[in-house]
């Protein structure tokens, strides 16, 4: 029984691992949170369960990485560090891990040299793991971080994307280890990220078998999730082929696309002859018992749909990805047609573009292409921005076939070719002036910002600044528990909130009354550590600023575009205006670029003229019918 | 050898001084007492000595000081502000040393700091003054005396101990009937107190503003102003805010308060720099306060609108040259407002945040800003000297302009660290009354309102916005 403590160096840790005859439990803490609560589990809950997850000795606490980072600053108002830093205080003796994107970091596009190595310094302060993958397993987009990992002296877990189908092949998987390895060395453990919990157990058992045939000193570690309710059964086969670390989730919040729970996986391998190394069952089931209670404060966040989905090994979206894909077809009121685009268009345009890993940001592509190609009623008609590069090669080479050439036409014009020529290939991201970036931060905000500051602004500059401005104002909110920070209809007369803030001071509001003057404000009252607090709140004015207007249908909207009415198709965010009032434009010329679920759209001119009126600026959030700009004809 | 000129004093003042020094080409000397050993200063200057432990005790020590200045070689001592500025006693030893006091004589000094003597110059010259009787003679006499007077200027008056002072002694009369009833009662306590009986009663200016006028004085017979400020804006006599020129819509009041500066300062055969403090009615009336024989710390804004170094002339005034410009060559361009960043809570009685640590300190600048600064960032605020940070003067054409530039001044400052008088200051920039030039000195306890920010809201205050946020916006935005 040998626990592996956090500070140990890379080679203690692997030198452990090799010696050992049990297996390790990675607790996938940020997965569950992302797969299940839509990653909106606060700090206030992890720090809950803190001792008690440090107290059971697992290999790893994955708590950060995938899109947590721009969550914890975008809807949870916690700073990614300072959650570390926090979660360090009261769990000294457990590695924290981290997801990342490689090239594309904690976000959706490839980011620039100088930004990922800096990005990965201030992170591995905090961070031992780094789990770093590619949607394409195309090893040079993960070289910079390899690098600053190892010269930070913290542990590299290279990831195998695993999917299914005839080209994913042990040989393919071989020798794409190779390929890895050549790069890390062997001083790593090798993840096979099996994010929608694809295959069966034999299939994994054999994979992994492979893998310790070709090269017995590497260590595996076994990452999965319980779509379709089988993952123990992976996890199992997994161990008894020879991986040393599997992932599993505390059971209290276990739900459909997450990790399976830890004590089954325990449990059930014990069985076997199995044992997890350096782990406290009786510290596995405290952490369930302390947090179980909040549980209840998170429903809101739960999936649409309730229940297992076998047809994961149909359509293959990421357990990360189910969540948000259910929430935006029943906002976008597409549930209903969640069959045909599940189970029908999705595996189709997989195959159509390659059948590579459906995993971020290769999942919003594929996802956005079925639902555009399904609604949208013209497959391929309305590519994403995002689409396009891929195509183009942005992202990277297809790692099987390339897509059909009816797709690049559709996608890329008649004449894709000479596009394709003259703008495909790996991108190569500009370095950015990191002093001028610092200089345009503290513009921004009014103090000169610390280096974990301008990580933030580098990855979401617009949400980094919001955030800092948000702190600011209304201090660190993390020390309020979820039945506080969710609370909807406001809170009742007399209910008193006790908390402790940021600096260990206690402090306790009491509600009172909120009535309305005759100007139509109201003025809140609290007694704030018993002495009278009021805030006042103007009414809102009904806003119909620019971009807004009523919901238009798509006909309509393309019928307005084709009389020089350019508005948002589709509900989103305005990226880019391309053009100035007074400029020319021709059919099909972008005028602009909006943003929704991540994924980028280009706005193109439906009608040759004269810009006349811009009225949606960078930034602005529009619903569908949105007013953009006006194309008049030129005279 | 370039001449040296030694400056004792400290803080903002000292680099202001410093930097005309070295400007005219001759080398600085500092002194510094320990606890200031980090101090800028000392650092800009050429050379510097140090004086004693302190705190506030080797400052004011003549004897070293002059020793310093000897040691030196320095050939002139310019004084600054507080300390030893209006010290007679400093002035005749420099004298008495052979080195050039930077001020006026000590004879001068002496005479226009102490109140009975300055007035008896000022009325012998026939500068107004805010009406007074002499002692009240004893018994029925003196009261129909009182009563006489009152008849004459109105209430409200203040009946004051002669012998009184540091404002005791003093009590506000409303009425006749009052003050028969309060005058045998004031002499008596004025017994007990101050073992001298004897009252006068004096008219009380009500909400009076304060303008002054600076004034320069050579050696060569010429004495001139530059021009008119009001520091109104204070708060138990300490200015917070001053303006340059006055408000006062009626220029022949103006000119004609600048005319009785210069005639004051003759009359008291001014030498230097000084400034003749008035205080003006409601009624547009304006009386003589006092001379302040140094240089001010509100100088900066009559520099700004006149272009003209006061501390240059200062010296140059000190080693006998004759002033390079007349009356006729000042001229007033545009406004000026100078305010005093200092690491105070405005709201907690502008109690000094001493010891605390400036960790974010980010200044201002662009056209028309002036920064009189002590500060840098890692800037401990000391407990035993006083907590002025920064001084802000902005410079603008026109009075909207120069208030639009003050408010994105101090917008654009980031302190933090210890509390500062910036949100109080945006609260006076952004108020209608100040906006439209209309204070006077009970500006601020008739402006409340100017108190009410939340900058420095502390961690509870801000959750508990945040919290109200949750309660009002029913629809949770954080639950979506």
């Amino acid at each position: 029984m040998t626990r592996i403590l956090q500070g140990s160096s890379v080679e203690t840790i692997l030198t452990t691992l090799r010696q050992a005859k049990g297996y390790y439990i990675t607790n996938t803490a940020r997965d569950q949170s992302q797969s299940d609560f839509k990653n909106r589990i606060l700090l206030h809950t992890d720090l809950m369960a803190a001792k008690h997850r440090d107290r059971a000795g697992y290999f790893s606490l994955e708590i950060t990485g995938g899109a947590s980072i721009h969550v914890d600053i975008l809807r949870k108002q916690v700073d990614p560090f300072l959650k570390l830093k926090k979660l360090r205080e009261r769990m000294p003796g457990t590695m924290f891990q981290t997801l990342c994107r490689g090239v594309n970091l904690f976000g959706y596009r490839p980011y620039p040299q100088n930004v990922i190595r800096f990005t990965v310094r201030e992170f591995a302060k905090y961070v031992d793991v780094w789990r770093t993958f590619d949607f394409l397993n195309h090893v040079p987009n993960m070289y910079a971080v390899f690098e600053e990992v190892s010269k930070a002296g913290k542990l590299n877990e290279p990831c195998l994307c695993f999917s299914t189908g005839p080209e994913h092949s042990n040989a393919y998987y071989l020798s794409k280890a190779e390929e890895l390895l050549a790069v890390t060395g062997r001083d790593v453990t090798l993840c096979i990220k099996n994010h929608g919990g694809l295959g069966t157990p034999k299939r994994i058992g054999e994979l992994v078998d492979a893998l310790k045939q070709r090269f017995p000193e590497v260590i595996i570690h076994y990452h999965g999730h319980n779509t379709d309710g089988n993952d123990i059964g992976r996890i199992v086969e997994a161990v008894r082929n020879g991986a040393t670390i599997v992932d599993a989730a505390d059971s209290a919040f276990s739900g459909f696309y997450g990790p399976p729970p830890i004590l089954t996986v325990v449990q059930t391998l014990r069985e076997y002859g199995h044992e997890p190394e350096g782990l406290d069952e009786e510290a596995v089931i405290a952490t369930s018992e302390a947090i179980r209670d909040q549980r209840r404060h998170y429903e809101q966040f739960e999936s649409q749909i309730k229940g297992f989905q076998p047809t994961v090994q149909i359509h293959k979206l990421p357990g990360g990805a189910m969540g948000s894909s259910l929430e935006q077809a029943a906002k976008g009121g597409f549930l209903d047609r969640m069959p045909e685009i599940l189970h029908k268009e999705l595996p189709r345009v997989q195959q159509e573009l390659g059948n590579y890993w459906s995993v971020t940001p290769g999942s919003q592509i594929l996802w956005t292409t079925a639902v555009a190609n399904v609604l949208g009623g013209e497959r391929y008609g309305n590519p994403s921005g995002d689409l396009r590069n891929l195509l183009l090669g942005k992202y990277g080479p297809f790692p099987f076939y390339r897509p059909e050439e009816w797709i690049y036409r559709k996608v890329l014009g008649d004449d894709w070719e000479e596009v394709l020529e003259r703008e495909g290939g790996t991108e190569k991201v500009l370095e950015v002036d990191l002093a001028h970036e610092r200089y345009a931060l503290a513009e921004q905000i009014g103090v000169e910002p610390t280096d974990e500051q301008l990580v933030l602004y580098l990855q979401h500059p617009g949400d980094a600044v919001e955030f800092f401005k948000f702190n600011e104002k209304y201090g660190q909110v993390y020390v309020l528990g979820p039945e506080v920070f969710f609370r909807r209809g406001g809170f009742d007369i007399g209910e008193k909130i006790n908390f402790r803030d940021h600096h260990g001071k206690e402090h306790m509001i009491e509600i009172g009354p909120s009535p309305v003057n005759d100007a139509g404000e109201t003025s809140v009252y609290f007694s704030v550590d018993h002495h009278p607090s009021i805030f006042t709140f103007k009414t809102k004015a009904a806003a119909a600023g620019p971009g807004e207007a009523p919901i238009l249908g798509k006909e309509e909207i393309l019928d307005l575009a084709k009389m020089g009415d350019v508005r948002s198709p589709f509900s989103g965010k305005i990226v880019e205006i391309s053009v100035q009032e007074g400029q020319e434009v021709l059919v099909g010329d972008r005028v602009a670029i909006m943003e929704a679920m991540k994924m980028q759209t280009p706005i193109l001119a439906e009608m040759a003229g004269i810009v006349t009126l811009v009225s949606a600026k960078k930034g602005d959030s529009l619903k569908p019918g949105g007013r953009i700009l006006k194309i008049d004809v030129n005279e | 050898m370039k001449k040296k000129i030694l400056v004792a004093n400290r803080g903002e003042i000292a680099i202001r001084l410093i930097r005309a020094i070295q400007e005219m080409g001759y080398e600085a000397v500092a002194v510094y007492e320990t606890p200031d050993e980090m101090s800028r200063h000392i650092r800009i200057a050429d050379e510097a000595y140090l004086l004693g432990d302190g705190p506030r005790v080797d400052y004011l020590n003549i004897e070293k000081i002059i020793r310093a200045a000897k040691r030196s070689g320095a050939c002139a001592i310019h004084p600054g502000y507080g300390f030893l500025a209006e010290n007679p006693f400093f002035a005749k030893a420099c004298e008495n040393n052979g080195i050039i006091f930077i001020g006026p004589t000590a004879e001068i000094i002496n005479n226009l700091g102490n109140k009975v003597i300055a007035r008896r110059i000022m009325a012998e010259a026939g500068i107004p003054m805010v009406p007074g009787t002499q002692n009240l003679k004893q018994g029925r006499e003196g009261v129909a005396e009182a009563l006489d007077f009152a008849a004459r200027y109105g209430y409200p008056l203040m009946l004051k101990a002669t012998s009184g002072g540091g404002g005791r002694g003093i009590r506000r009369i409303e009425s006749d009937s009052e003050l028969k009833e309060q005058l045998p009662v004031a002499r008596a306590e004025a017994l007990a107190a101050f073992n001298d009986d004897s009252v006068y009663l004096e008219k009380l200016v009500v909400n009076p503003k304060h303008v002054e006028v600076q004034i320069l004085a050579d050696s060569h017979g010429h004495t001139l102003h530059l021009g008119t400020r009001d520091c109104s804006i204070q708060r138990r006599n300490q200015k917070l805010v001053e303006i340059a020129p006055s408000m006062i819509k009626n220029q022949a009041l103006l000119d004609e308060i600048c005319d009785t500066a210069v005639r004051a300062a003759r009359a008291a055969n001014y030498l230097n720099a000084g400034t003749v403090e008035f205080l003006i009615d409601r009624d547009q009336r304006y009386y003589f306060m006092e001379i302040n024989t140094r240089v001010q710390v509100e100088h900066t804004v009559t520099e700004m609108i006149t272009g003209i170094d006061i501390v240059r002339n200062q010296i140059n005034i000190a080693f006998g040259k004759p002033l390079s410009f007349t009356q006729d060559d000042v001229q007033i361009r545009g406004h000026a407002i100078e305010v005093r960043i200092n690491a105070e809570d405005p709201k907690n009685d502008f109690m000094p945040e001493g010891g605390k640590k400036v960790h974010v300190y980010r200044s201002t600048g662009g056209f028309g800003v002036r920064l009189d600064g002590f500060v840098y960032q890692g800037y401990i605020i000391p407990e035993v000297y006083d907590s002025l940070l920064v001084k802000l003067t902005v410079h603008g054409f026109t009075w909207e302009e120069t208030v639009g530039r003050l408010k994105r001044c101090l917008q654009n400052f980031a302190i933090r660290g210890p509390k500062t008088t910036i949100p109080f200051y945006m609260n006076i920039a952004n108020e209608r009354d100040f906006l439209s030039g209309n204070f006077d000195t009970s500006y601020i306890e008739s402006h409340p309102h100017i108190f009410v920010y939340d900058e420095d809201a502390s961690e509870v205050g801000k959750l508990a916005r945040f919290i109200a946020k949750i309660h009002y916006s029913r629809e949770n935005p954080f639950s979506k």
